[in-house]
């Protein structure tokens, strides 16, 4: 008996055979994935920032505002990435600071800071790697989460974006809080990952 | 929808009634050789026609559409522009043919006469470039587009002529876009699915209280005005396009 | 008379339901037409070009296919393949009781829905628990999804307190946000207790191996977050050829599915997690499934292979909006179901014959759909082989006795004369059973045959004179 691979590779050849001629592939887009308003925007940080805004992202581009904003929400417990250097403990002296996720534990954390990889200005998305949030779960489970960016790691557009993928076992968008629209088509925030998503640009 | 890049548009033209008309709807297609000789053309009626042969392609009975379409070449044969009041009849044949007759010896037999056909308004603008439209018909119509002349120029070619005529006040109306019901036999296939969609374009018209609901296509206004017919909320008056533009000429006298 | 299926579902259906579904249905497609005209203005140009990339995908398959492997294996993915439904869930089975998990959390996957992968892992004594929140009540529901993108499209919130209240989720509150707070709290723990997650893909890149993965929720990111062990069921047919070409389709997604520029999370995974991370899997499975998908691109319906799930035919397509989901018989309902269930039944074909009838063609699915898929000749295409094979359909005329009418001019003009019948008798009483299911809810405007034939030989006479 054939194995399945053969066999599914089999068919497939079969199937195509029997095509006068196999569609090329149309090329690279180049630009045509672009939204007609983005040529317009030249400064991507602010197209950034008001896309991110759109999507429902919380936005701050002082350290201190954002720490403002965590204390007002009343975080208790803070998880803050070692990788992270624009917050620092003292900013977030009104709570306990901490550095690892507990999987034990997942709800004892109120809010995370963590770094992003990357930006995109089109669509207000952060970029999360591995290798940049090596803990998935602390950028994820706790309620409010905080994205550091760089102002120099903003790219322009989706398709920048995606010429520029890392090799990385896994790569993320992020693009507002998570959300459903599940029960009756009305939008309700907070699924499983943040109810609150903010992005600190420095 | 395969619409052909290149079509003849002479001042000669083969007059493709459709089977409505010939059944049911003289007027419209009367009004439709009026308004073609309006605008300048010789119409000729090649006596020998009947259907365009899609109600049965639609019915997935390819056999007899291709005995009807295959009748309809040698009715149609020549190099004159089909013109027929009707989007549907006219994506029969320019984008429904090729599809019967896939892999069939006569496919190019029947590409020819695809690639002649147009409809009525889609004719007018942009084949011929008719640029006014003479007379005054005064009334607010809803404009319904069919939903064969989607992804064609047909639709934004019947506004442009109803644009033209002095008097005629286009109202739109909620989810215009969204089919009248009919479907050729899904009507009776599916009667109560196909009835339910029709009456909710009812209301919808309703609500915009139009004088006319206007068309470029009989099949739907056959249905709808079939419905209105049975329905407590009354009869909602229906004209062809070409009706329009005829009372028009009329006025103009 | 016989009635068609779907015509009779619809037509026992719950108003309720129905009105719910058409105008969640309506304002689906509003936003769609309301995100593209604002970043595009007209999409045409843009949904070609998608469909292009499709085409190309598909028609290529073979090479791209073989590419996919290759680079997934590169970044460390170990790759199976499995020709039928059972097929891929035994190679999940045994994947699943090598590692000795027991308890497998899921994001929603069609292809998983398609191969009945819940069920069989469940006779395996396997938990295996959806976390979508829509596919999760329909789960404790022991129900159906009745929409690709919102599958809960049919409930009402009422529906889903009571649901939660019998399961154990607290005292009845209908609340969306109170149910969806329940959901959070219960899945969540879910997530920590599972060996393994399951997982579909919404693309598989061939150039760099990747396996993207939408949702809106994060549920599938939890999934990949607090398991070591995850499994990729991904029909053969979403290879494309790299990550360029996601940029159309990705844009063209979000904005067809929901009505967004992007869908929240877009998850790009290209294998296990490094060693030593505190969270992702440490192995990556991804088993490209069949299931007749090899038959379909044999077929001249292939384009619907095209399909990236979005659901805006469904959203769009007035028979949709009035029948819903589960009128349509099987994983995927709406117009993308009336073509791909009949050919996903193999011999079952005359068992789903009906679904392509089951539209006016009128186009608008057509019109909207990111890939630009023909599916209205796709229906043709179908009701042709239906016709072929000899298929009962009930409520349809024949077309027989019209075709040898409407080639035969001298009968057609006799018929278009005799037609006159209809004005005399009662109508109503006329045998013909399509005629009645016509009159039962319209008339029929007087009977002039053969005035207009008459109209233009007098012209021309009179033309002749002068
Ligand atoms: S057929 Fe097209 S519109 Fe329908 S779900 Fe598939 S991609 Fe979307």
């Amino acid at each position: 008996m054939k194995d399945a691979r053969e066999q599914i590779f089999a068919s497939i050849r079969e199937a195509l055979q029997t095509l006068p001629e196999r569609k090329p592939h149309p090329g690279p887009p180049s630009g045509a994935a672009d939204p007609r308003w983005l040529a317009e925007e030249t400064d991507a940080a602010a197209l950034f920032l008001k896309r991110a805004a759109a999507a429902g992202t919380k936005v701050f581009t002082d350290a201190e505002a954002c720490a403002d904003w965590l204390r007002g929400l009343s975080a208790r417990v803070v998880l803050l990435a070692e990788n992270v250097t624009e917050l620092t403990v003292d900013a977030l002296s009104f709570a306990e600071v901490v550095s690892v996720f507990d999987r034990n534990d997942p709800d004892r954390i109120d809010a995370s800071v963590t770094r992003a990889a990357a930006a995109i200005a089109e669509t207000g998305t952060v970029v999360l790697t591995d290798e940049t949030t090596p803990d998935r779960l602390a950028a994820l489970a706790p309620w409010t989460h905080v994205v550091v960016v760089r102002r120099g790691e903003i790219h322009r557009s989706v398709a920048d974006a995606l010429a520029a993928l890392p090799d990385d076992p896994n790569v993320i968008w992020v693009t507002g809080p998570s959300k459903t629209a599940d029960v009756e088509g009305i939008l309700i925030q907070g699924v499983h990952g943040p109810g609150e998503q903010a992005v600190l640009l420095i | 929808m395969s619409v052909p890049s290149q079509r003849p548009a002479g001042r000669k033209v083969l007059f493709m009634a459709t089977c409505l008309c010939d059944a049911f709807f003289d007027n419209a297609a009367r009004a439709a050789v009026e308004v073609l000789e309006h605008a300048g053309c010789e119409v000729i009626f090649p006596e020998d026609q009947t259907c365009c042969g899609q109600p049965a392609f639609n019915s997935g009975n390819w056999p007899a559409c291709r005995k009807v379409m295959r009748h309809a070449a040698e009715v149609f044969n020549g190099d004159l522009p089909v013109v027929t009041p009707s989007g549907s009849c006219a994506a029969m044949l320019f984008h429904g043919a090729g599809i019967a007759f896939e892999g069939e010896p006569d496919r190019e037999v029947i590409g020819q006469l695809a690639g002649r056909a147009w409809e009525l308004a889609d004719f007018l603008v942009n084949g011929l470039g008719v640029p006014s439209w003479p007379g005054r018909f005064p009334a607010r119509v809803a404009f319904h587009q069919a939903c064969h002349t989607r992804g064609t120029a047909s639709g934004p070619a019947a506004l442009r002529l109803l644009g033209m005529v002095e008097g005629v006040e286009v109202t739109p109306f909620g989810e215009g876009d969204q089919c009248c019901g009919f479907g050729g036999t899904f009507s009776v296939g599916f009667p109560h699915v196909s009835t339910s969609m029709g009456q909710l374009k009812l209301d919808h018209v309703r609500k915009a209280t139009p004088d006319f609901l206007v068309s470029g296509d009989m099949s739907c206004l056959l249905h709808l005005g079939g419905l209105a017919g049975k329905e407590p909320g009354g009869a909602v008056p229906t004209l062809h396009l070409a009706e329009v533009l005829q009372k028009a000429l009329r006025d103009d006298g | 008379m016989a009635e068609q299926q779907i015509d009779q579902f619809t037509r026992r259906l719950d108003g309720k339901v129905r009105r719910a579904v058409r105008e969640n249905s309506a304002a689906g497609t509003a936003k769609r037409a309301e995100i593209l005209a604002a970043d595009y203005g007209d999409p045409t140009p843009l949904r070609r070009l998608a469909g292009e990339i499709r085409q190309h995908a598909i028609e290529n398959l073979d090479v791209h296919l073989a590419k996919a492997e290759d680079s997934l294996k590169r970044n460390g993915a170990e790759v199976h393949y499995a020709v039928t439904a059972g097929d891929a869930c035994r190679v999940v089975s045994d994947i699943l009781s090598r590692a000795g998990a027991r308890k497998v959390v899921k994001s929603k996957s069609m292809v998983t829905e398609e191969i009945e992968l819940n069920g069989h892992l469940e006779a395996e004594g396997i938990e295996s628990v959806e976390t979508d929140l829509g596919e999760y009540i329909v789960q404790i529901d022991g129900d159906h999804p009745s929409h690709i993108v919102k599958p809960i499209i049919h409930k009402s919130r009422e529906d889903i307190a009571r649901s939660f209240e019998r399961e154990g989720l607290g005292d009845y509150d209908d609340d969306p946000e109170t149910i969806t707070r329940r959901a959070r709290a219960w899945l969540r723990r879910k997530y920590f207790e599972a060996d393994a997650a399951i997982t579909g893909a919404n693309f598989v890149t061939a150039d760099s191996g990747r396996l993207v993965l939408v949702t809106n929720e994060g549920n599938s990111r939890f999934c990949l977050a607090a398991t070591r062990l995850h499994i990729a069921l991904v029909g053969i047919e979403k290879v494309v050829s790299g990550d360029a070409d996601l940029a159309v389709l990705l844009n063209l997604l979000a904005r067809s599915a929901t009505g967004q520029q992007l869908t929240v999370y877009t998850e790009f995974i290209q294998g296990p997690a490094g060693s030593g991370r505190p969270s992702g899997p440490r192995e990556t499975h991804v088993v490209f499934v069949d299931n007749r998908r090899t038959e379909v691109l044999a077929s001249d319906c292939r384009e619907i292979l095209r399909c990236i799930r979005c659901g805006a035919c469904l959203n769009v397509c007035p028979v949709y909006r009035q029948a819903t989901g589960h009128a349509y018989r099987g994983v995927y309902p709406g117009p993308v179901g009336a073509v791909l269930t009949p050919l996903l039944a193999g011999k079952d074909f005359p068992a789903f014959a009906d679904l392509p009838k089951a539209s006016s063609l009128c186009g608008a699915c057509n019109e909207v759909c990111p890939v630009d898929i023909p599916i209205p000749d796709l229906l043709l295409r179908l009701r042709n082989r239906a016709h072929a094979e000899r298929l009962p359909s009930p409520g349809s005329p024949p077309m027989g006795p019209f075709a040898a009418m409407a080639s035969r001019p001298w009968l057609w003009r006799m018929a278009l004369r005799s037609g006159r019948v209809m004005d005399v008798g009662p109508v109503q009483k006329i045998p013909v059973p399509w005629m009645r299911a016509w009159l039962n809810t319209r008339t029929l405007p007087e009977w002039r045959g053969g005035k207009f034939r008459a109209w233009m030989r007098d012209r021309r006479k009179g033309g002749d004179e002068t």
